[in-house]
């Protein structure tokens, strides 16, 4: 059924997969993908996962790199994004009918890419009603403006994603600065959470965002907390075991909780996935830089 | 054992003698005293210093005051390490009472976590109880705990009563008799001179065999660096509540006794004393 170069210790069967704790990693031509028969994932499937999000991320400029640890496996994705918030008043229908297929109420674009497009892109900024809540029943007239009219601002978003051995799951730091070096406090990072998700977030304190200390780094980030995380993924994880179906868990958890505290998650990368339809062989799909890009990754992970 | 007990309330009644001084850029009405307190080491900064502040406060003028922060010998003292942590990574081995310079501007916030209320601290202090439990039970037994239990757990360290904390967090400490000890043991190793701030992985109590697992088995694991070989000069002490257990020690027993009341046993590794 999958194509795939060996992966080390092979099964009774002889099939190019691997037995985990947590399910069936197979290679593919794409790398490593997991079919998940549990909800947790281990360490080293959390590696593999970062590993094929980098290289889907290569691809599209998206602008994730990987941080290691002393040269060892441990380590995390990181990504920096400047967006701008510009500051006029911006009714609610407006910004539904501009975002495209991004949730962030601001654009955010991977700093290489801003520095290159002035901007290009339509920027839709925040704008809140009195009671916190967006566009309900499209009353203007109670829309409070946050920053003075003109005037724009523009954030750098420092976003890791780190592996927790406690929760055997991805979790989301991230933290702000304003262009001349001051950070963005908490309450500064809640106004720019999307008021719907603000909404659900303050009721559900465990999936707040909280101030912690990044584990690695020693320095306070803002931090997603994890201990729900196997509570969302595990629906979405099921439908796939049943199809069967592999997935990036690293990739999919990322699409749920980026959005909330505005990471944009494109499209592409599912489309670049489902392009590689496990029923076709390796001839008919591949171009030859995937190509390219697998067998160096084959050979940086075959031990 | 009557014995063990007895570890636990010296381990919860443990104190640390501290002078505060103001720092003395600070800007004051007149000269600031010095402020003297037996801090708890299984307490945290912020929880315990309200008198702290009310002293300097009296001679300072409002609008020079913002979030009050600590420092020793010029390190921010970070207020959600337990205040033993603290002590015995930065100034195990100076003479006693402790230093503390006391600051109410330039918090330094690349370096510090805010904390304006004691919500947050509760908020700290439960979540690492939660983290601890999802290492040792998979969350069951915090899960099936309910709200007021998780309350009683923070009152009792936040008005240091031992018996009514201890009469939650027992079921914290407990575990299924055929397994012969938690799933995985919460620990946290500590080192002054290193970019990382600690050390925290998986480690099981128990080998696939059966045999206990030591103090020494995690260190030679995680931190070999720390153990001392036959024959070579002593570099490092291997510190918990301010003692040096024997490495011999079986981790599981460790962790049910010497762990802090957030469940997790903080490890510090310092340099020996060179005479």
């Amino acid at each position: 059924m999958f194509a795939a170069t060996p992966l080390g210790a092979m099964t009774e069967s002889g099939r190019n997969c691997r037995k985990t704790d947590v399910g069936v990693l197979y290679r593919t031509h794409r790398g490593v993908l997991c079919l998940m028969s549990g909800c947790a994932l281990n360490e080293k499937e959390f590696f593999s996962c970062c590993q094929l999000l980098l290289q889907q991320s290569e691809h599209l400029r998206d602008g994730w790199s990987w941080e290691a640890v002393q040269g060892s496996e441990e380590g995390y994705l990181r990504k920096t994004v400047l967006r701008s918030v510009l500051a006029d008043c911006y009714d609610a229908q407006k910004q539904t009918e501009t975002a495209s297929d991004s949730v962030s109420p601001v654009s955010a674009h991977p700093i290489q890419e801003l520095q290159q497009q002035e901007r290009t892109q339509p920027v839709v900024a925040t704008c809140f009603h009195s009671d916190g809540i967006i566009g309900d029943d499209g009353d203007e007239d109670d829309a409070v403006c946050v920053l003075s009219e003109g005037s724009s601002h523009v954030l750098q978003y420092e976003y890791h994603i780190l592996y927790s051995c406690s929760y055997s799951a991805p979790v989301l730091y991230f933290r702000a600065f304003t262009l001349e070096g001051r950070s963005l406090t908490l309450e500064d990072v809640w106004s720019s959470v999307h008021p719907n998700f603000r909404h659900c977030l303050q009721n559900s304190p465990l999936t707040a965002i909280t101030q912690q200390e990044h584990p690695l780094l020693g320095q306070p980030f803002f931090m997603l907390h994890p201990c729900r995380t196997e509570e969302f993924m595990r629906p979405v994880l099921q439908e796939a075991q049943e199809q069967p179906r592999p997935v990036n868990y690293v990739l999919l958890w990322l699409s749920v909780v980026g959005p909330v505290v505005g990471l944009d998650v494109p499209l592409k990368y599912c489309t670049q996935l489902h392009l590689s339809s496990l029923q076709h062989s390796a001839s008919d799909l591949m171009s030859s830089t995937v190509e390219t890009g697998v067998r160096r990754f084959a050979r940086k992970t075959c031990k | 054992m009557a014995d063990d007990k007895d570890v636990l309330r010296d381990v919860w009644f443990g104190r640390i003698p501290t002078c505060f001084t103001l720092n003395q850029d600070e800007v004051t009405e007149r000269e600031a005293e010095a402020y003297y307190l037996l801090l708890p080491r299984v307490s945290y900064l912020t929880l315990v210093t309200d008198k702290v502040k009310k002293h300097f406060l009296k001679v300072m003028r409002t609008e020079d005051v913002e979030e009050m922060w600590f420092e020793y010998e010029g390190t921010p003292l970070k207020w959600h390490y337990p205040i033993g942590v603290l002590f015995d990574l930065h100034a195990s081995n100076s003479v006693l009472p402790w230093s503390i310079t006391v600051h109410f501007k330039n918090f330094p916030d690349r370096d510090l976590l805010h904390c304006p209320s004691s919500s947050v601290i509760e908020a700290h202090f439960m979540s690492s109880i939660k983290e601890a439990d999802a290492l040792k039970h998979k969350s069951q037994v915090v899960n099936d705990m309910q709200k007021k239990d998780h309350k009683q757990l923070w009152m009792g360290l936040q008005n240091d009563k031992f018996d009514q904390f201890w009469a939650m967090n027992r079921k914290l400490m407990e575990y299924p008799t055929e397994e012969g000890g938690f799933r995985y043991i919460p620990f946290r190793i500590y080192q002054a001179m290193s970019d990382r701030p600690f050390i925290q992985k998986l480690f099981r109590p128990v080998s696939p065999e059966g045999n206990a697992y030591t103090l020494g088995d995690l260190l030679k694991e995680m931190y070999p660096a720390a153990i001392t070989n036959d024959g070579e000069q002593k570099r490092y002490q291997v510190v918990i509540h301010g003692i040096e257990p024997l490495l011999e020690t079986p981790l599981q027993w460790l962790s049910e006794h010497l762990s802090h009341p957030d469940n997790f046993l903080h490890i510090c590794v310092v340099p020996t004393p060179s005479d």
